[in-house]
């Protein structure tokens, strides 16, 4: 009897030590949801109005305060996240929360201010990237306290004048219609479904691709798939089905980019070196996803090297395909090569061998790209013809993904029947089709 | 993780069993894993460090641990004592060192941490951000999983 009453105190204290209050945070309401926020770099909380306009501002910063003597400027949180705010009276007090990263000092205006709530850090949950309302990168974490969920907001995130947090602003920025407004919109974009006004045969086309071939038809190739599917009726006249593996493979004929699966042309390599920018740092981060047996790479290499011969060109290429990459980091070429390539061979027994200045230009790896991806910040990315492989919801993961780790000015290569959507803008010409982040 | 790397792990597996157990190895399909990796009984974990940092894991479950330290000592061997305990380390600790010497020929610096070793039900393993090979070795005292996590020093 004693023993099971240690037991269940034993039990009992590992609980409270497990629930210990080590968080506290500001909570406050956004749109009439509950978030919370550090109270470690909350300052104070104050009412104020009539702030100071500061003209060709950002539309977030509603002005400048004079607080006790210290000018802060002040930031609408609100319209920070595209939600909808009420408009006051222009003599109206707003709750202002006056933050503090490091030496910075924020208003920040929420609808209500609502109290101290104090937490045991062990039960923030981790964001859910479909939060929607919020871009997830701000968020640190959701938790649940008395009945109510809050959404921790990351302050140091949203305010550090990292570039982190400038790319996320900017990626933010094409969203200027209410979030609740998008959200759908992006579904319908990611998922394979029939236009309005499409054939029913074109709709059948879409799920034979991704059923037989695991090619999935969404926004990022939907142009292709237009004229392509035109062409095809033309052809098949009344034979438009794809019922048989070959089927598909004649439909996806003309999708895939020229030279995959051997070294890149030099007309294709040509005007891929044509169009990467100037680039001053003395080192250069490309990743090469989906590489397969490593043509594509082996090219890139070549390209970067002629295009930035000061930089010290890194390129991460991987692959699930454990056959075809094992045999990438050994290629030989038994026979001749473009002369694109050939002042960076060199000549070995079995055939040509691209120098070693090059080889170590690239790390092979055994990657799946559905895992996490951790790399350093990148230039290039070059992804041609593998996101269309995948399923939507993966398509529209990895372009974040791609977009997180670019740097500003940094460069993705889609294949040549692939776009990329909102959020990119074109940089490519001809076959190759290459965008920057807006 | 490097291609490069995934050659010699597999081969001094192979190996390294091969010899000490005396008897026929069969290699499984390697594959890829990201999630929490379920612990099967005995796990024996090695550090490395260097050029790259990361872990191996060699996970099997108490009875084959029981037969390879039974057949690495010529004696039966029936519970999970000291000397079976140590002698999985040094299985760990062989398989290892001999692939990090092969990565050591092919110009890769690795250094390695004294080998540990768990016991116990229900174990989950969790690397963040690091995806493991996993590299099946079917042996004639039961199956051994080789799950080997590495990456580049950012």
């Amino acid at each position: 009897m004693a023993q099971t009453e240690t037991a269940t105190q034993s039990a009992e204290a590992r609980k409270t030590s497990g629930d210990k209050i080590d968080f506290k945070m500001i909570t406050f309401s956004l749109a009439g949801k509950e978030y919370g926020i550090d109270i470690m770099s909350v300052k104070e909380i104050a009412k104020a109005g009539r702030f100071t306009y500061v003209p060709n501002a950002a539309p977030f910063v509603r002005g400048v305060y004079n607080l006790r003597g210290d000018i802060i400027s002040v930031i609408d949180l609100r319209t920070f996240f595209h939600l909808p705010a009420e408009r006051k009276e222009e003599d109206a007090l707003e709750s202002l929360l006056i933050l503090r990263i490091d030496e910075h000092v924020f208003g920040v205006i929420v609808d209500g201010i609502d109290k101290v709530v104090a937490i045991s850090s062990a039960g923030i949950q981790p964001p859910h990237p479909i939060f929607g309302d919020i871009n997830v990168k701000f968020i640190k974490g959701i938790v649940e306290n008395s009945g109510k969920l809050y959404i921790i907001l990351d302050a140091a995130m949203i305010f550090a004048p990292s570039k982190a947090a400038e790319e996320a602003v900017h990626a933010e920025k094409p969203k200027v219609v209410p979030p609740v407004l998008v959200e759908p919109a992006r579904e319908e974009r990611a998922a394979p479904l029939a236009q309005a006004g499409e054939d029913v045969g074109a709709s059948f086309v879409r799920e034979s691709l991704a059923a037989l071939k695991g090619f999935h038809i969404t926004d990022l190739n939907e142009l292709w798939f237009q004229r392509r599917y035109s062409e095809w009726r033309v052809v098949r006249k009344n034979e438009v089905q794809i019922r048989e593996p070959s089927d598909a493979e004649t439909f996806l004929e003309d999708f895939w980019s020229p030279s995959s699966g051997m070294l890149l042309s030099p007309d294709f390599a040509d005007s891929l070196e044509r169009i990467l920018p100037g680039n001053e740092s003395k080192t250069l981060n490309v990743w090469n996803p989906g590489c397969g047996k490593g043509y594509e790479t082996w090219s890139l290499a070549v390209i970067l090297r002629r295009r930035y011969p000061d930089s010290r060109v890194k390129i991460w290429a991987n692959d699930s395909d454990l056959l075809a990459i094992s045999m990438a980091p050994n290629m030989v070429f038994p026979d001749k090569v473009p002369d694109y390539y050939a002042e960076y061979m060199t000549t070995g027994r079995n055939g040509q061998t691209f120098i070693q200045h090059i080889r170590d230009s690239i790390f092979f790896e055994f990657h799946d790209i559905l895992n996490t991806n951790s790399l350093p910040p990148l230039d290039i990315v070059v992804c041609r013809d593998l996101l269309s492989l995948l399923a939507p919801v993966d398509q529209r993961r990895l372009l974040d993904d791609f977009s997180d780790k670019l740097k500003p000015a940094g460069i993705l290569v889609l294949g040549s029947n692939e776009v990329p959507g909102s959020g990119w803008r074109s940089a490519g010409s001809g076959a190759v089709s290459a965008f920057c982040k807006e | 993780m490097r291609v490069e790397y995934i050659n010699p792990f597999v081969e001094a597996a192979f190996n390294i069993l091969k010899e000490v157990l005396a008897s026929d190895v069969h290699r499984g399909e390697l594959y890829l894993k990201s999630t929490a990796t379920p612990v099967m009984g005995v796990a024996a974990i090695v550090g490395l460090a260097g050029d790259v940092e990361g872990r191996v894991l060699f996970d099997m479950d108490k009875p084959t641990a029981l037969k390879i330290a039974s057949a690495m000592n010529g004696e039966e061997l029936k519970s999970l004592d000291e000397l079976v305990r140590a002698t999985i380390t040094e299985l760990a600790n062989m398989i290892t060192a001999q692939a990090v010497t092969k990565l050591h020929d092919l110009g890769f610096k690795f250094d390695l941490t004294p080998p540990a070793i768990f016991t116990g039900e229900n174990m989950e393993i969790h690397d963040s951000d690091v995806e493991a090979l996993i590299v099946p070795m079917e042996t004639a005292c039961g199956k051994i999983e080789i799950n080997v996590a590495i990456r580049e020093r950012a």
